[in-house]
């Protein structure tokens, strides 16, 4: 067993379900979409994409550019939300939070393509 | 450079052309521009209109052109209406003779020579792997362009005839093709093509004309003394000539190689089964061997392959009988020699009736199926080897059930892909060929190994594997490090380590050394070449390991490389003695 593949993909695993979690429910209705989910989504996203940094092979370079790719979509969920909280005011209406799930959409796709890749990676191999 | 030179003369060939018609436009146009202006227009409050140079060029523009949109911007006097008809009718005529020297250019040949050279060179220049110049696209050519094509492997093809060039055009290739139909023996073309380039890896003179190729070695050797020439001869003073033009140009000729292959099948049928297999001939298995048997054979028609065969059997002191029309002064009364055509009466003279083999070696298809059928009537216990000359053939021969089917411009297209692709596979023949007979469990064992690894009813794949920084990198940067790479490490399967890839390394070469069948301590040096005959599927797993550091890692040390910066920042502290 090796130490790095469980760390690795443990938090790879846990960016998608977490994520999941988060667009699971009515689209435009705040209540079934917390805060703090998307929050938790955000810090493990980025932890991976930090262990993700470093590998010079071909697979490792695709694994990063997903992970990029989905900090890029809850970061301008995230954004957002704290825009029309507390810049213009207006309040999680049920338009505003269509919005940001379909942005947390997206990137629940980025993240079921990096387990993907994990899991035919693993697959491959015989070991 | 000679692109420069082509796009020069296709400018100056439109530009010669078209002179004249253009002054004859350009005249009529500013005649009646001009006479539009003078003429004066319907007089309105007492006051002669005229047309302007603008208006005057716009109206000569709509009705040169037969476009006619009438009177524009004003109604025309009856003056104008006459200078109106003149403008229309010259105007008109001198556009179509423009037109018409355009179409007249578009068909000239030389015209579009040029422009056909000049796309060549374009697409031959957009070349950037290694590439060869293949001369000739007759059968030989078109079965090496595939397998060339199927190496994925570029080349550049100039051929002659229009017909086999059609052909060209005509096929799917996976790599660039680009083709000229144009004289190779000419040197431009060959500059064209692209023979001074770097990357230029050799020229292939297979065409059907023997006085071409010799011309196109000696121009290769002349005018880039680098690159490796391969040309088809099959007369021997053309081959005495060729061999004195430098060491890096190789003469196939198919018939000595096949009389080499049937010289091996009589005295070492397991290593011409080996053979036939390594080369990827049909229906070849490493199960089951082709046996010539011993007896008189019949050769029928004294041609070159005639020659070659008859210079195999009498070696190992077989006899034989020939039949051919001509008469030769110059045989030896031993051998029994029926002058005539080949028929049943003359193959009766020849002994048919109590010989073991027969060769049907004439140059002319039809003739020679005849004879296999009438020959397989006489005795059917017979050897048949026939000769195939057209690849159109292939049906009806496959058909006729012969034991072997020579074809020489197969025969010529599999030994020059194998010089070009497998460079090794030579010295590794020459190798078994002079095995010592108490080494004799050598080729059995290979054998079996080959059976093992890859399969006897498989299609071999073969590789030739460089230590360079093109085709394994990452190998070169671990023996730069000051590593050890022994040649069992990358043989190991990439997915697990305890595994072996199916595939054997059959030659290795390192400097001068030659090691066949090397061993899996080897220990790996920059440059090395090392010949593989294994699955394909294999031989893509070895390039992965070969290509990704981390595989290689594994591969060699069996451990896990940590990958991130935060997993080989955290193994360095918690193993500070470790490396």
């Amino acid at each position: 067993m090796n130490v790095e593949k469980v760390v690795f993909s443990f938090f790879i695993v846990l960016a998608l379900t977490l994520n999941f979690g988060f667009v699971l429910g009515e689209m435009g209705n705040p209540a079934h979409h917390h805060g703090i989910e998307l929050f938790a989504v955000i810090v493990v996203n980025m932890i991976t994409t930090g262990l993700k940094l470093g590998d010079r092979s071909h697979t490792g370079a695709i694994l990063l550019s997903t992970s990029l790719v989905a900090d890029l979509q809850l970061i301008a969920a995230a954004i957002y939300w704290t825009v029309v909280v507390h810049v213009t005011k207006t309040g999680l209406m049920p338009d505003a939070m269509t919005t940001i799930v379909s942005l947390a959409a997206g990137a629940l796709l980025a993240n079921v393509i990096s387990v993907v890749m994990l899991v035919s990676d693993t697959l491959m191999s015989r070991r | 450079m000679p692109a420069t030179l082509e796009i020069d003369r296709v400018a100056s060939v439109v530009l010669k052309e078209m002179r004249r018609p253009l002054v004859t436009l350009v005249v009529v146009y500013a005649v009646a521009i001009l006479g539009m202006t003078l003429i004066p227009g319907l007089e309105v409050n007492g006051e002669t209109r005229r047309m302007g140079l603008f208006h005057a060029f716009y109206f000569m523009t709509y009705t040169a052109t037969t476009t006619g949109f009438g009177e524009i911007p004003y109604a025309f006097s009856e003056a104008q209406r006459l200078w109106a008809i003149v403008c229309l009718y010259t105007g008109a005529i001198a556009w179509f003779y423009a037109i018409g020297a355009i179409i007249y250019l578009l068909q000239n040949p030389h015209f579009l020579q040029a422009l056909a050279e000049r796309r060549f060179t374009k697409r031959a220049l957009k070349i950037s792997e290694p590439f060869y110049i293949l001369c000739g696209f007759g059968d030989t050519g078109s079965l090496l362009a595939r397998g060339l094509s199927d190496q994925g492997i570029p080349a550049v093809i100039i051929e002659p005839d229009d017909a086999r060039f059609k052909a060209l055009s005509l096929r799917n290739y996976r790599v660039s093709m680009p083709g000229l139909r144009a004289d190779a023996s000419v040197p431009k073309h060959l500059l064209e093509a692209g023979l001074q380039r770097s990357n230029c890896r050799g020229v292939l003179a297979i065409t059907n004309n023997e006085e071409v190729n010799l011309k196109i070695t000696a121009l290769a050797r002349l005018l880039n003394p680098e690159v490796k020439v391969i040309t088809r001869s099959r007369v021997d003073i053309y081959e005495e000539t060729l061999a004195t033009l430098g060491r890096d140009v190789h003469i196939v000729d198919p018939f000595k190689t096949f009389a080499k292959g049937l010289s091996a099948a009589i005295c070492n049928p397991v290593l011409y089964t080996l053979n036939d297999w390594l080369i990827g001939a049909q229906n070849a298995s490493l199960e089951g061997t082709v046996c010539p048997p011993r007896g008189t054979w019949i050769i029928c028609g004294y041609g070159r392959m005639g020659h070659g065969i008859l210079e195999t059997l009498t070696m190992h002191g077989i006899p034989t009988a020939i039949i051919d029309p001509h008469v030769d002064p110059g045989m030896a009364p031993l051998r029994k020699y029926v002058v005539g055509r080949t028929t049943a009466k003359t193959l009766i003279e020849a002994g048919i009736g109590g010989a073991a083999g027969i060769v049907i070696g004439t140059n002319d298809d039809g003739h020679n199926l005849g004879i296999l059928l009438n020959a397989r009537g006489l005795n059917p216990r017979l050897f048949c080897i026939v000769r195939q000359n057209g690849h159109e053939n292939e049906v009806a021969f496959n058909a006729a059930n012969a034991d072997i089917i020579m074809q020489p411009s197969l025969v010529t297209a599999r030994r020059i892909l194998l010089l070009l692709i497998a460079p090794l596979l030579k010295p590794f023949f020459k190798y078994l060929m002079n095995l010592p007979l108490n080494q004799a469990h050598v080729l059995e064992q290979l054998l079996d190994r080959l059976r093992d690894e890859v399969g006897s009813h498989e299609k071999p794949h073969l590789l030739t594997l460089r230590i360079d920084d093109k085709m394994s990198p990452e190998v070169l940067k671990v023996l730069d490090n000051g590593q050890v790479l022994a040649l069992g490490d990358i043989l190991r399967d990439p997915r697990a380590r305890s595994d072996r890839l199916a595939t054997v390394p059959l030659m290795l070469n390192s400097g001068d050394q030659w090691v066949p069948l090397p061993w899996d301590d080897y220990q790996l040096k920059k440059n090395d070449q090392i010949l593989f005959c294994g699955r394909k599927f294999a031989h893509n797993l070895m390039d992965s390991t070969l290509n990704n550091e981390y595989t290689l890692h594994y591969v060699r040390t069996g451990i896990d490389k940590p990958r991130s910066y935060l997993m080989q920042w955290l193994t360095k502290r918690m193993k500070p003695a470790h490396l």
